[in-house]
């Protein structure tokens, strides 16, 4: 082992030592992304299959639920995709394809869609999947009662107005909620037929029908005791969950009544829970894991130097972003300034040639090479690339010192103030921990070089510093996004529209707005995304964020390993939307 | 010496009940909460779950729901491992904690013992600076630089060991290993001195001029002096080893109580951290009290009244 090698992995821990670590916790899912989705399907080489069809992976931590309702982190879903499919799934290019529903129709007021479920569909319990258990899903989904974290999801189904507007501190009684959810859009006519009255003709219900909250789920099963156990799980999926060891390992074999055409040829998947990054790096250089995904980033320069490493090591695109708030300062109602912004000299930020200033000052690939090992696409605006409505290479403000001083003039001027020398320290607000430092410091470096502006850098935990940056008390602060289903209403909406629950840049453009509420009522697919791409541009051209990369999965993959499906979404395995077609091979 | 005991173990109620309202009060007290995340809970659900979880209450109703229920066993659910209690969640990790703890500690006194006795032995000779360079470097490298460097060598190298988890004797070397490293410096160099000095002592002196034979001396009437004072520490050390393997625990994915205390930090995992800390504060001063006993035991001219 090489010297330098050792120092990463001991530099890497310390850092993790010193911050206290919880990484895992705090940071975005990378949840994939894409530029060129493409199925990276391996055909199975001469060789054939191995004799053993054991997958082992790592998954970076316990589950924290395995009930498919109420799960939202990255870990439990890398699970669930493998013991659950809903009506509709995506396809590795992102595209909207059939899973439990053979078919489906969309009426022509696009507020009605009719699923038809697959004739002889079972669970693993072998009891059949009926559509009353997805209405009974649903429900349970959009009741109060649950308080399921994506219940939002179901905003758009008719009669969900009902239960969102309940008073979540003093629910009514049973029965009214009851009521209610009788009076939710969901029906099942008969046990193959699954019909949802939606309340707007949303274009990107379907998208969102894809993400695991609304699987079968059978009520018998779930309000059992202890459902989740492995003794007692009932999966629709094309895996069972045979094992859980809590804290340790999970082993999940091929569910027998799997109804998919393609049937697992894995025997078995062991997923072991390693919190520490570097442990699971080093179980896969030892060969006790098969794939690694993400690999740490101080170690990717050492892997692409490897020879042997370099051949097992891929970067796919990912559906996630790396971007900072600007405080823009303007309250929820877009009326006016917040509160905090009242004064505009106090908060530079909130002037827009600032903003451009601060953008144009940053060297955005020397960014991404130096803090993020070169991986990832330069961003210059939010919506990911692969997601219909993204504009890929729209960049209003790219790196020029001299343009910067310009703007920054222009700002000052309208600030009313003398010199930038002149400008209160901005505080800038990061997590420790999770290796932001180097991209902060960088940044701080960036402006101080360019405006002699200072910085404080204000690094804290995870959950000190989110609710500090959601109360916007920081000029400036990290920030980051991973698609939870590839369509960009997930990218924008609540995000930079006015007051909206992630909208922590106190951004606000009614002329935005109006155009995403346009977009998400617009059947036509081109015009749909032709208004995204508007707001998409406002957004930027507002300066509203430093956007400034786009994701990528850094993954190993030994060569064993066969009959991988990725997509850009995978966020703890390579291919954990379809273990079920890969392969053990014959190893060398 | 029973009223003494008792005494002693009543007075750890008092203790867990100050600890307990110490710990509640600052993680009330610090920002964030159990629901926190980069993507937002819709308010919605954060304002139902903290009604779920008794979270509206004011603070004072909070402790005295989570006292109430911990007086009869009863740890509550788990803020972030939804399906589970944490009753649950401790009594899955517990044992191996202390199963890995309790490893450490046998390895700390059957190494850092032999370690202080060689180098007081050899004084300023070759045993002397072996030993003494084991524990400066014990004591001087992070438990978790040497779990890695053990990796990197045993495992990844080497191949002789897995790089983690905890199934069979073969996982447990590189953890008790990493996590002896530095209560076996501290107990040799406890041991080195305390040899040293029971070396001028006059009924060494003594023993040795009515020609005793040197191994005798040693044994007999060296070492066995010499421990008193080393006894005092293995109590503090046994708690060290069994509260103290957070780090060593994540670093070599061991299923253990001590990697969820971490993570109930950062998540604001109330209940589990609370349930933890009970858990860590018992054992301290429940060991603390053993050491105090066991050393009227071994130093007779001690008495409790």
């Amino acid at each position: 082992m090489t010297q330098k090698r050792l120092l990463a992995l001991v530099g890497a821990v310390a850092i993790f030592a010193a911050a206290c670590g919880g990484s895992t916790a705090t940071t975005a899912p990378t949840l994939a992304p894409g530029t060129t989705p493409g199925p990276e399907t391996q055909a199975p080489p001469d060789g054939g299959l191995a004799a053993e069809q054991i997958l082992r992976v790592d998954i970076a931590g316990e589950p924290p639920t395995l009930d498919p309702n109420k799960a939202q982190d990255s870990v439990s879903l890398t699970v669930l995709r493998a013991l659950h499919r809903p009506l509709v799934y995506v396809s590795p290019d992102l595209e909207v394809v059939p899973a439990l529903a053979e078919s489906w129709e969309v009426s022509d007021d696009a507020q009605t869609l009719t699923f038809t479920i697959r004739e002889g569909a079972m669970y693993s319990n072998g009891d059949p999947i009926v559509a009353g258990d997805l209405v009974y899903s649903w429900r349970r989904l959009v009741d109060p009662r649950t308080a399921a974290p994506y219940s939002y999801v179901m905003t758009e189904v008719a009669g969900s107005e009902a239960l969102f507007e309940m008073d979540p501190e003093a629910l009514p009684a049973d029965a009214e909620i009851d009521a209610a959810l009788e009076g939710l859009g969901v029906a099942a006519p008969d046990d193959r037929t699954f019909v949802v009255t939606l309340n707007t003709p949303a274009t990107y219900f379907l998208s969102a029908m894809t993400l695991w909250v609304g699987v079968p789920i059978q009520e018998e099963w779930i309000t059992s005791e202890g459902a989740t156990e492995a003794a007692n799980y009932v999966s629709s999926g094309p895996f069972q969950l045979d094992t859980w060891n809590h804290g340790s390992q999970i082993i999940l074999t091929p569910n027998p009544n799997w109804y998919g055409e393609v049937k697992p040829t894995l025997t078995e998947i062991h997923m072991s829970m390693s919190p520490e990054p570097a442990q699971a790096m080093a179980a896969y250089e030892a060969g006790e894991i098969d794939m690694l995904l993400p690999v740490p980033s101080e170690d990717i320069e050492r892997v692409k130097a490897d020879p042997v490493l370099s051949a097992e090591y891929a970067e796919e695109p990912a559906l996630s972003i790396t971007y900072y708030n600007y405080n823009n300062g303007l309250n929820p109602q877009g009326t006016g300034p917040s509160d905090r912004c009242a004064e505009p000299a106090d908060c530079p930020t909130s002037n827009k040639n600032f903003r451009i200033a601060l953008t144009q000052a940053i060297d955005k690939e020397s960014f991404k090479a130096v803090t993020f090992a070169n991986t990832g696409i330069v961003a210059g605006t939010m919506v990911m690339p692969g997601i219909p409505g993204a504009i890929e290479d729209y960049e209003p403000y790219p790196y020029d010192p001299e343009a910067a001083q310009a703007s920054m003039d222009l700002a000052l001027q309208e600030l009313g103030i003398a010199s930038a020398a002149d400008i209160r320290p901005l505080r800038f607000g990061f997590n420790t921990g999770s290796g932001h430092e180097p991209r902060v410091a960088f940044l701080a470096q960036a402006w101080l070089d360019t405006f002699g502006i200072e910085t404080d850098q204000i690094g804290s935990e995870f959950g000190v510093f989110l609710n500090q940056r959601t109360a916007g008390e920081y000029d400036i602060s990290r920030n980051g996004w991973g698609a939870d289903y590839p369509h960009a209403n997930n990218q924008i909406a609540g995000l930079f529209t006015c007051g909206g629950g992630n909208n922590d840049q106190q951004y606000c453009n009614p002329e935005m707005d109006a155009l995403i509420t346009e977009a998400a009522s617009e059947p036509d697919q081109d015009r749909q995304r032709e208004l995204y791409e508007q707001a998409g541009r406002i957004i930027a051209d507002d300066a509203a964020s430093l956007f400034l990369r786009w994701g990528a999965s850094s993954q190993l993959v030994k060569p064993y390993v066969g009959g991988l499906t990725t997509t850009p979404m995978d966020s703890q395995v390579p291919g954990e939307h379809f273990y079920e077609t890969i392969q053990m091979l014959e190893r060398e | 010496m029973i009223s003494y005991v008792a005494r002693r173990v009543l007075w750890i109620i008092p203790v867990l009940f100050a600890v307990s309202i110490i710990t509640f009060t600052l993680m009330h007290s610090v920002p964030g909460g159990p629901w926190d995340r980069e993507k937002k809970l819709p308010a919605a659900v954060q304002s139902r779950l903290n009604a779920q979880y008794g979270l509206d209450q004011p603070l004072y109703a909070q402790y005295i729901n989570w006292a109430s229920a911990f007086v009869t066993g009863d740890l509550g659910p788990s803020y972030r491992y939804t399906d589970r209690r944490v009753n649950d969640i401790v009594a899955d990790g517990l044992p191996t904690t202390v199963h890995l703890g309790v490893m450490a500690f046998l390895l700390a006194i059957l190494v850092g013992i032999p370690l202080g006795i060689l180098a007081a032995l050899g004084h300023n000779k070759w045993p002397d600076y072996l030993s003494t360079s084991v524990s400066i470097i014990g004591i001087s490298t992070p438990s978790f630089v040497l779990g890695i460097l053990l990796i990197v060598f045993f495992s990844v190298q080497l191949g002789w060991f897995p790089t983690g988890q905890w199934r069979g004797p073969e996982y447990w070397v590189l953890p008790t290993v990493a996590l002896a490293g530095f209560p076996i410096a501290v107990i040799a160099r406890y041991t080195r001195a305390s040899m040293l000095e029971v070396t001028r002592k006059d009924y060494v002196r003594t023993a040795h001029s009515k020609g005793i034979k040197n191994e005798s001396v040693v044994s007999r009437h060296m070492i066995r002096n010499a421990l008193i004072p080393v006894v005092t520490i293995l109590g503090p050390t046994l708690a060290f080893l069994v509260t103290g393997s957070f780090i060593i625990e994540r670093i070599f994915n061991i299923p253990g109580v001590g990697q969820f205390y971490i993570n109930s930090i950062y998540t604001r995992d109330y209940s589990l951290l609370m349930a933890m800390t009970m858990l860590y504060a018992f054992a301290v001063a429940f060991l603390n009290v053993v050491v105090d006993v066991l050393y009227a035991y071994i130093d007779p001219r001690i008495r409790y009244s």
